[in-house]
């Protein structure tokens, strides 16, 4: 079992960046993202995205079923909303819509706008996880503590979030162990007799000693934190994070995109469903 | 008798115990979250069994590291499968704010909290049932960052994955509860 977080991204270019850059990143894209709706530039930012992601160096044999995962279940949504649920078209009104058809029992009118929206959103949800991935994969495990202290988050809670990353692997072999110990007494974990209460049942010899187990072994960190005295005085951290002029220039970048989505949504028609000509029946 | 209430400002306080609790309750649901239970009938939703330790950190540790363990835990599980630790933010809030509620449940079942083992097992599920049915209501955030209409929300979000955490809370929590209860005693909490 394989639940540590992995480092596919090690030696590439973005790897080489400031963390903080791959965290404010993800923050000024998605803003960036949810205001546009127009294609033509939802295809720019999604090749933003895309040459973003390239820079991360991640294998793709190593994220294959993760990107297969995403793409089915954003498809599923996108389906759902902009075609079973009827989804409504941003800031269209319904009697300006370019109908195609009803769809037959439910009813759910089908447009250019409708389509070009749910495009729209599937092409927006694509290029989040493209800018998303590298923040998962190509900032190594250990510096996530000392990156949200450097970007204003109080160090108790940046600690915690180091400490969270440090307890996995210990986690992750302890629940291996207590699932092989639990499998040599007989508990059979694929087994679907007893319905979903009885499958809900099974996990709890493996979920109640992996967490008591957990929270026993947790006091041995209390006191030695306790007697470093932790929380009396300012941390200092390891690792220590200075901005390049590259990392400055990519955050500049960033910042400047989610400035100018913000403008174009209030002066032009970016945050509106465009229908290209074709599109438009008779 | 031990209870399990805790002073209000005993609460809010960040301590060493608080941040190591925190810490193990984000990893441990980071980690269990590869369990998964599918629900039979459906085809693609499972029954996450880790999702009971939002609410149950909340419950035993209080509102600070049930937040945290639903935030920083549910935002690790993103991590490890790839879709990236800030992805679905609001859906990472959504679960932190599980663990707090949970965690502010001597305000809302403090009397079931001062009984016996099974009444404090039992007030342990009606939190979590609170929590997750209020704290999963940030959701609807999806209807402005993702423009879903409320019914897409309700019926592709809400409810499967409060259906899905709702049986894990119930089943679960008073069982997590039912073990801690003697180690909480042992340990002098």
């Amino acid at each position: 079992m394989n639940v540590a977080p992995r480092y596919l991204g090690r030696g590439s270019w973005l790897s080489s960046r400031d963390p903080r850059v791959l965290v404010l990143t993800v923050v000024f894209f998605v803003f960036t993202a949810i205001q546009v709706w127009d294609i033509r530039l939802m295809f720019g930012l999604l090749a933003i995205a895309l040459l973003y992601y390239r820079s991360a160096g991640i294998p793709f044999a190593s994220v294959r079923r993760n990107w297969a995962f995403v793409i089915f279940f954003v498809s599923l949504l996108v389906l759902v909303n902009g075609v079973i649920a009827g989804g409504q078209v941003p800031r269209a009104v319904p009697g300006d819509l370019h109908v195609y058809l009803h769809l037959p029992l439910i009813g759910t009118p089908i447009s250019a706008e409708s389509l070009l929206a749910a495009l729209a959103q599937l092409l927006r949800f694509i290029a989040l996880a493209a800018v998303g991935f590298p923040l998962a994969y190509a900032i190594h495990p250990a510096d996530f503590g000392a990156t949200f202290a450097r970007l204003g988050i109080p160090e108790r809670f940046a600690f915690a979030i180091d400490l969270t990353f440090r307890f996995i692997p210990s986690f992750a072999t302890d629940l291996q162990t207590t699932i092989d110990a639990q499998r040599v007494r007989g508990l059979e974990l694929e087994s679907g007799a007893g319905g979903l209460l009885g499958r809900m049942r099974r996990q709890a010899p493996i979920l109640v000693p992996t967490v008591i187990n957990a929270i026993a072994g947790a006091e041995d960190t209390i006191d030695a934190m306790d007697l470093r005295a932790f929380g009396t005085g300012r941390r200092s951290w390891l690792r220590h994070l200075v901005y390049d002029r590259t990392d400055r220039l990519v955050i500049a970048f960033f910042a400047t995109l989610l400035f100018a989505a913000t403008i174009a949504g209030f002066t032009t028609l970016s945050s509106r469903v465009w229908v290209p000509p074709f599109m438009i029946p008779g | 008798m031990t209870t399990m209430s805790m002073s209000r400002g005993g609460m809010w306080e960040v301590t060493s115990r608080v941040i190591v609790y925190a810490a193990i309750g984000a990893a441990l649901y980071g980690v269990l979250l590869v369990l998964q239970v599918p629900i039979p009938g459906t085809k693609d939703v499972s029954a996450r069994p880790a999702f009971a330790l939002v609410p149950f950190f909340g419950y035993a540790f209080g509102p600070i590291v049930g937040f945290f363990t639903g935030l920083v835990g549910n935002a690790i599980g993103d991590q490890i499968s790839g879709w990236g630790l800030l992805t679905s933010w609001n859906w990472s809030i959504a679960n932190g704010l599980v663990g707090l509620i949970a965690g502010l449940a001597p305000l809302y079942v403090g009397r079931m909290m001062s009984g016996s083992v099974m009444n404090r097992a039992i007030a342990g599920a009606v939190a979590g049932v609170v929590a997750v049915v209020v704290g999963f209501l940030f959701v609807f955030t999806d209807m402005v960052l993702s423009a879903y209409d409320v019914n897409t929300v309700l019926t592709t979000e809400y409810i499967p994955v409060i259906t899905g955490n709702l049986i894990s809370t119930i089943i679960l929590v008073p069982i997590l509860v039912y073990a801690w209860e003697p180690l909480k005693d042992r340990l002098g909490r």
